[in-house]
Order: structure tokens, then sequence, then C-alpha cells
């Protein structure tokens, strides 16, 4: 097992000319809560989606558990997509017996359990399931492992605030201890409690990597207003007038 | 790991299939009562027969247009849309999500081939003795490829099958690797993938015909011999056609499938 879990070494990707990453260097360790943090716009899912395998990196490279992605790696990693991913014909058994299947480390009466304590019934069709249950299935489908990194991208952006609690007290109880939750989202304030290390990521390029407790340290306030402070519109510096 | 993505894709298959399977055939039998009543028929029941004969021709139109519609959306919405969010993340390699369409794809048309192929025996049934037709075509065989001839007919029969289930493979991955191409653009990527199968098309075409003039020999020289009485030779120029045909589309299939595959590795664009 490698010390790290993951390295990005000068990871760039572009669309067309346009950068959405910008040579990211990265290290990340076993056993921490990072927020992956930053405006719309600034990279968070192409960065997840690298390492899921999704996309390839127009240069630099990664590596998980000192590995490239292929295989290994996403047998190791557990993703939360920002859309859904399953064919509407297919009940929530139907996706617990397909990641039973390929994932060795899925657990399949801990799914059953997370169903019942969310109010999700897994046998009804995905299909007559409101947009809010299918989030639910999908977060189930993504705690039930016991993976060294659950990338998740955006699990709290479409859901009221009293969800959001509810989706990331489900996310700490369940996630492997041994292993590393990234959680992207702009909403700090509510993550910021939870959270061991912040990234900050703004046009492609990583402006702040530290522990929390350091940042509240060295910068005297909360991640949340140090990220207002670093993402603050530009056209209030410098005025012409 | 195959083995298991091929269980899940025929289960979408078959979830899609399971009403248009049996409606074909249901629809050929009620065709063939109405066609066999069609003698003693009032015009009533001549309109009754021709409105089940539409609607029996229509759904086997409907079927092979189904089936290809099937087969490239499993693709293109399993392996290059959302639902690729999931299969790719799978601990599995390209080639094996490419596979698992294929083989799905191939046998579904070769089931939906010997339902249509079912049906119209089925409505033919009252019309013609089957049989007599089933003796007919055991005489037709008997003459050609009976006695001595029986053990390269066979071959022969072999050959063809394997040449129709590559050349199937070979249709369906030219499909996948246009696909693969539109998915390259940022923009605009059904229009791309068009424009790439016919690409593929006219570049295939042209290639095609610098070597068709030897196939084309080899035929003619197979029916000169076969009416001129030269009994050993035809069966030769027939498994050489036959098996340089395969070679031809195995060829091709291998280049449309490590293309894909080249490109879904080290190419994956999803967004």
């Amino acid at each position: 097992m490698n010390e790290l879990l993951v390295t990005c070494t000068g990871l760039t990707k572009r669309y067309g000319l346009k950068p959405a990453l910008n040579g990211v260097n990265l290290e990340l360790g076993r056993g921490r809560i990072v927020g992956l943090l930053g405006p719309n716009g600034s990279g968070k899912t192409t960065l997840i989606k690298i390492l899921c395998g999704l996309l390839q990196p127009t240069d630099g490279a990664v590596a998980i558990d000192g590995q490239p992605v292929g295989p290994y790696t996403k047998s190791i990693v557990s993703y939360l997509p920002d859309r859904m991913y399953f064919a509407d014909w297919m009940k929530a058994t139907d996706l617990f017996d397909l990641f039973a299947d390929f994932y060795g480390d899925f657990d399949r009466a801990k799914a059953m359990s997370m169903c019942a304590s969310l109010g999700v019934t897994p046998s009804d069709r995905l299909k007559t399931m409101s947009k809010g249950t299918k989030e639910k299935v999908q977060l189930v489908l993504v705690m039930a492992r016991k993976a060294q990194a659950y990338l998740l991208d955006e699990p709290i952006a479409g859901v009221d605030p009293a969800a959001r609690d509810f989706i990331l007290n489900t996310i700490l109880t369940n996630y492997n201890e041994d292993g590393t939750v990234m959680i992207s989202t702009h909403l700090i304030s509510d993550i910021e409690k939870v959270l061991d290390e912040a990234i900050f990521l703004k046009d492609g390029q990583v402006v702040l990597h530290n522990t929390v407790d350091a940042i509240r340290e060295q910068e005297g306030k909360s991640v949340d207003a140090l990220f207002r402070e670093v993402f603050r519109a530009r056209n209030y510096e410098g005025g012409i007038f | 790991m195959f083995g298991k993505l091929l269980k899940y894709d025929f289960r979408s298959m078959l979830k899609q299939f399971a009403f248009i399977w049996p409606a074909a055939l249901a629809l050929a039998v009620i065709n063939r009562f109405t066609l066999s009543s069609l003698e003693s028929a009032s015009a009533t029941g001549e309109t009754v027969a021709a409105v089940a004969m539409m609607v029996f021709v229509s759904i086997m139109i409907a079927m092979f247009v189904i089936t290809l519609i099937f087969v490239i959306q499993r693709f293109y919405k399993g392996l290059l849309g959302d639902e690729g969010y999931l299969m790719h993340t799978l601990p599995v390699r390209p080639w094996a999500l490419i596979g698992s369409k294929l083989v799905c794809a191939v046998v579904l048309t070769v089931v939906s081939t010997l339902v249509a192929v079912a049906a119209i025996l089925i409505i033919v049934s009252p019309v013609i003795d089957l049989g007599e037709f089933f003796h007919v075509i055991r005489w037709l065989w008997d003459a050609v490829c009976g006695g001595k001839n029986a053990a390269n007919a066979f071959l022969a029969c072999v050959e063809l099958l394997l040449l129709i289930l590559l050349g199937m493979a070979e249709g369906y991955l030219m499909l996948y690797l246009a696909m693969a191409i539109g998915h390259l653009f940022n923009k605009g990527r059904a229009a791309m993938s068009v424009a790439a199968y016919i690409g593929i098309h006219v570049v295939v075409s042209v290639l095609l015909s610098f070597t068709s003039n030897v196939f084309g020999d080899m035929l003619y020289n197979f029916f000169d011999n076969l009416f001129w009485g030269k009994h050993d030779y035809p069966w030769q120029a027939v498994h050489m056609s036959l098996w340089i045909s395969i070679l031809v589309v195995a060829v091709g299939s291998a280049v449309y499938f490590l293309l894909t595959e080249y490109i879904l590795r080290n190419k994956l664009n999803l967004e």
C-alpha cells in the first residue's frame, strides 16, 4: 500500500484551447476528509473525472495508490458523479447486484440498511423515483463500498439545507475510515465543520492546500471567510473609478 | 469480468425484446388464420386480413429497425452518454466493454432474424405445405450437395455462417467506431458520428474496389467450371473465395475494434 493515496503532477486538461486544469500538483494522504473548493468552472469536476478515468489529461500524470488510472484504481475508487448514471429500467436492487458483481468492497447488507434509514424502497423502479430519491440511491451505492478513495462531485449542491446535513451525515457515518473522502463543492459553510483539509482551486490551478486547522491558525479566519476573500469577484479590485 | 458485463447487457436486451419477439410471433399466428380464411371470406374478412397483414409487415420492419436502434443506443448512451459514467468507472478494461456490447448485438440480430423466419413460416403454412417445402429443399440439397459433395457442402455452409456472423460484427463495429470518432469532438457529436460513418464507408469502398476484381474473377471461374463439369476445382474455389471474404471481413472487424478500443482507452472524453 502506497503512503500517498492520490498524486497529481503537472496535471493539465484543455478543452480545445481553453485550459480547465493548468499544471495541478497535488498529494493526498489517507484517512482524511478533503474539501475540493472553488467557484463554478474552476476545474473541480474535471479533476475528479480524470481521477476516475472518465477524462484523459492533456498533459501530466495521475497516480492512485501508486498506480496509473486503470482497472485497479477503479476498483478502489468510489465515485459520485454530478448526474444520474443508470438505465431507467433498473431497480435499485439491480444496481446493488451490479455493484456486488464488480466491486469486491460493496456491502449489500449495508446498502439495504442505508436505504431503510434514507427512506428509499430498493425494489422500486428507478423510473418511478423522484430526482431526490435517485440521488439518494446513488449516494447509497457510493457509500456502501469500503473504498480507499471516495470522490464526491457536488453531493450537496442540488438539495435544500436540511437535506444537506442529512447527506453529510450519511457520508460521515458510512465512509471507510482508512479511506480518504474528497468532496467538491462551492457551498463551504455547510461542510467546513467536517473537513480536515481544504484545496482551493482557481482557474484550473491549486492556489491553496492546507489543513483546516492550519488555515484557521495562520489566517485567523474560517475557511469560508478565506474562500470569499480569495475568490472575490475581480471587478471590485483596483477599480478605475 | 467479461461474463458479468455480458450478463448485464443481455439483461437490458431481454427487457426490451421480451415484448417484441413474442408480439411478432403472435401476429404471425393471427395472420395465419385471417389468411387461411380468405378464400371463403366476405368483404369484412378481407379487410381484417389486410389490416392484420399490414400490422404484421410493420412489426417485422419495426423489429429490425428497433434492433438497429437498440444496438446503436446501447453503445452511444451506454458507453458515451450518462450511463458511461457507470460503465467506465467499473474496474474493467475498455475492450471488455466494447466486446460485451458487440456479442450482445450479434446475438440480438441472430435471434431477431430467427424470429422473422419463424413468423414467415407460420404465415405461409396454410398456403404452402411446409412438409413439401422442406422436402424440396432437401431434394435440392441432395442434388447439388449430396453424395461425394456432402463434406464440402457442409464445410461451405459453416464458412458461410461464419462469414455472415462476422459480417454482422463488422457492420456494428463500423458503427461503434463512427460513434467513438464523433465523441472526440466537443460539439455536434451526433452529426460528427454520422459524418465519420460516411467517411469510413468511403474509405472502405475505395479499398474494396481495388480488391474486388480478384473476387469477381474467382466467382466467374467458379460458375464457369461448375457448369463445364470440372468437379474438383469448383469446391476449392468456393472455399477459397469464402475464406478470403472471411479474412477481409475479419481484418476489417479487427481494425474497427482496435481503433474503437484505442479511442475509449486513451481519448475518453465524457462530459
